[in-house]
Formats: structure tokens, C-alpha cells, sequence
């Protein structure tokens, strides 16, 4: 098995992990809890994204349906990402090498980026296209690559969990077989 | 146990046999599925919030109901599609999780008291601007919380025996996360 940075084995060898791994109720509440904040996320930033695009609550400003929704969000967010870290200090050296598991990093960072220059850039004018159903094009870009990108995130999430494997070699020579069918 | 060999029965039908040999069906479905929680449960808990006061206020209730309301229809929808699917691809992992059947029970609640709601909704239309009565606004609050553990519940299925312990109807552990 390949080695970790060693903050990575710190966050295994935690005390945290530790508990994280010995406390068999830990990580179906910490996982359960985990898809209950994104799936908050996703659902409050849809809501935003589609006023953007012009497809929902057109009647409404922009300010207040981002306000009101946004606020949600952020509260979510960091409980997905407060559950995240416990979830990974649980397994951190398996998690650190998993493919899925970094794009699904990378793509909360694009979200995240995708969010700031729209907040920095477009929204600075939405005094002009606050009533307005028709946006600009660069709030309905922003508003499209949201819901692209948040999905891609729920995705690569789910794939983790199909291909973080098993944490050891198998010897060679020894046969697995996890056809399963007679397990205890 | 009948329900147990119904379920094995239903593992061996061509069907879930090629659902099982097809290795991105279920992460794909899995995933379709969360992201209509997140559409079904934002619905709902806007509904909610609407009825106890704290979003929304300058808009009357029924125009609330009427914008989300179709989004929890069709997130209902394809979520029921997404999950029978992978109940087919894995019944008996579904099926003796203790955890699963409660999820289902809950769930005929949830969808029953949705339609009801909707209709009396309708019904009372003319008079839906007052404040809602203490019932309605406990009656919001409960849904939340039901909804919250019909979603606790299905992350729960892959850990049935460690959650419920000798509760758990499941023989066939897979002990793993997915």
C-alpha cells in the first residue's frame, strides 16, 4: 500500500478516527446525516439556480429568493462538511488515494469558485435584473453550472463509495470470494 | 420465511440479474435517487416553513403550494422509479433490512398525508391566507421530522445489523458502505 502524506496518517491515528471506526452507531448517523446536509444543499441551491436560469419564482427579486434560500445552504454546507471530515477521518489513507474522491474535492472547489466570481462580478449589478425574469447571461451560465456542478459532486460522492475498496493487498494466490450468499 | 425466499426469488429473475451484472446501475440509480431527496425534501420543508410563517410571507400560501408542488410530485416519482429499480437490483439486501421497511411504512404515511394535504389545500383555498390554525403548523413540523427519518432510514439499509442489532431481520451481511 502506498503511503500517505503524514498529516493524513494524523488524521487516521486521531482520537477521532479512532472513535469514528470502534463506535458502530458513528458512521450510519455520521453518513445518513452527511446525505441529509447535501441533499439540503443541492435542493436550496436549486432553488437559486433556477431563478437565475428564469424557471422558477420569476415573480420574485433575486436578493430575496438567494437570502432567504442561501441561508439554509451555508448552514448544510458546514454540516456536510463537519460529517465529511468525520466520514474521512474514519479511513483518511483510503480516501486520500480514491480517485472519485478527489475529483469530488475538486468539484466542490469549482462550485465554490463558480459561486465567488458570480457573487464578486454579476451580482454586483442585480439592482438592475433584481424584478427582472429575464437575467443576464452570465447569472444564467452561473445558475446552469451550479446545478452541473452539484451533481457532479452528489456523483462522484456515490462513486467513492463503490471504489474506495478494500484496505489491503489480496496475498497472491488467495482466492476471495465475495459472490457472498452464505454469509452469517 | 416467505418474504424472505419472495425476495431471493426476485434476485434470480433475469431482470435483477442483469441489474446486478451492469456495474454502474446502481451507483447511478443510488445517485439519481439523492438528488431528488434534495428536490422532494427542499419542497416540502419551503411547504412547511410557509405554513408556520418564516419564508415567504408576502406570497399566498396557495401560490407557494402550486410552485413546489410539482416538484414533489415528479421528485416522488422518479424517486419511487430509482428505488424500485434497486430494490430489483437488490432485493434481499433491501428486503430483510429492518431499517427498509420501516423507510417503507413511513413513506405510505408521507405520500398519504401529502395527497390529503394537497387536496384540503385546494378545498380551502379562500380561506388559506388567515394564519394556520396551531394543528396545521404541528402537523408541518411532524412532516419534516417524518421525512427527515424516512431519509436517515435509507442511508441506515447499509447498516442494518450495526443500527438494529438482533433486530435486524438481514442474514446476508455485506458489511461494506455502498
Amino acid at each position: 500500500m502506498r503511503t500517505p502524506p503524514p498529516f493524513i496518517h494524523a488524521i487516521e491515528s486521531s482520537a477521532v478516527g479512532e472513535w469514528m471506526r470502534s463506535n458502530v452507531l458513528a458512521m450510519p448517523f455520521v453518513e445518513a446525516s452527511h446525505v441529509l446536509c447535501i441533499t439540503l444543499v443541492f435542493g436550496t441551491i436549486l432553488v437559486v439556480d433556477l431563478r437565475l436560469l428564469g424557471l422558477f419564482d420569476r415573480g420574485r427579486p433575486v436578493t430575496r429568493v438567494a437570502h432567504e434560500m442561501l441561508r439554509v445552504t451555508w448552514l448544510a454546507f458546514a454540516g456536510a462538511v463537519l460529517t465529511g471530515a468525520l466520514y474521512f477521518s474514519a479511513n483518511a489513507t483510503t480516501y486520500w488515494f480514491n480517485t472519485a474522491f478527489r475529483f469530488k474535492m475538486l468539484t466542490i472547489l469549482a462550485a465554490g469558485l463558480n459561486m465567488a466570481v458570480f457573487q464578486l462580478i454579476t451580482y454586483r449589478g442585480v439592482a438592475a435584473w433584481d424584478h427582472a425574469m429575464a437575467t443576464p447571461r452570465a447569472a444564467r451560465i452561473a445558475g446552469a453550472v451550479s446545478i452541473l456542478l452539484w451533481v457532479t459532486v452528489i456523483t462522484l460522492g456515490r462513486t467513492i463509495g463503490f471504489t474506495k475498496g478494500y484496505d489491503f493487498t489480496v496475498p497472491a494466490g488467495v482466492d476471495f470470494d465475495f459472490s457472498a450468499g452464505g454469509g452469517s | 420465511m416467505s418474504l424472505e425466499s419472495t425476495a431471493r426469488q426476485l434476485q434470480s429473475t433475469a431482470f435483477s440479474q442483469q441489474l446486478q451484472a451492469t456495474p454502474w446501475v446502481v451507483p447511478t440509480l443510488q445517485t439519481i435517487h439523492i438528488v431528488m431527496i434534495g428536490v422532494v425534501f427542499v419542497s416540502i420543508l419551503m411547504i412547511a416553513l410557509r405554513v408556520l410563517g418564516w419564508v415567504r410571507g408576502e406570497q399566498p400560501f396557495l401560490l407557494v403550494w402550486r410552485r413546489f408542488a410539482p416538484f414533489l410530485w415528479t421528485g416522488l416519482v422518479v424517486m419511487t422509479v430509482t428505488g424500485l429499480l434497486l430494490t430489483c437490483a437488490e432485493p434481499v439486501r433491501e428486503v430483510m433490512a429492518l431499517s427498509f421497511r420501516l423507510k417503507m411504512a413511513l413513506l405510505a404515511i408521507g405520500v398519504i398525508s401529502a395527497i390529503a394535504f394537497g387536496r384540503s389545500v385546494r378545498a380551502a383555498a379562500p380561506a388559506a391566507e388567515r394564519p394556520f390554525p396551531f394543528g396545521v403548523r404541528l402537523a408541518s413540523v411532524a412532516t419534516v421530522v417524518l421525512w427527515l427519518i424516512i431519509i436517515f432510514l435509507g442511508r441506515a439499509i447499509a447498516y442494518d445489523n450495526s443500527v438494529w442489532g438482533h433486530w435486524s431481520p438481514a442474514v446476508l451481511q455485506r458489511g461494506g458502505t455502498t
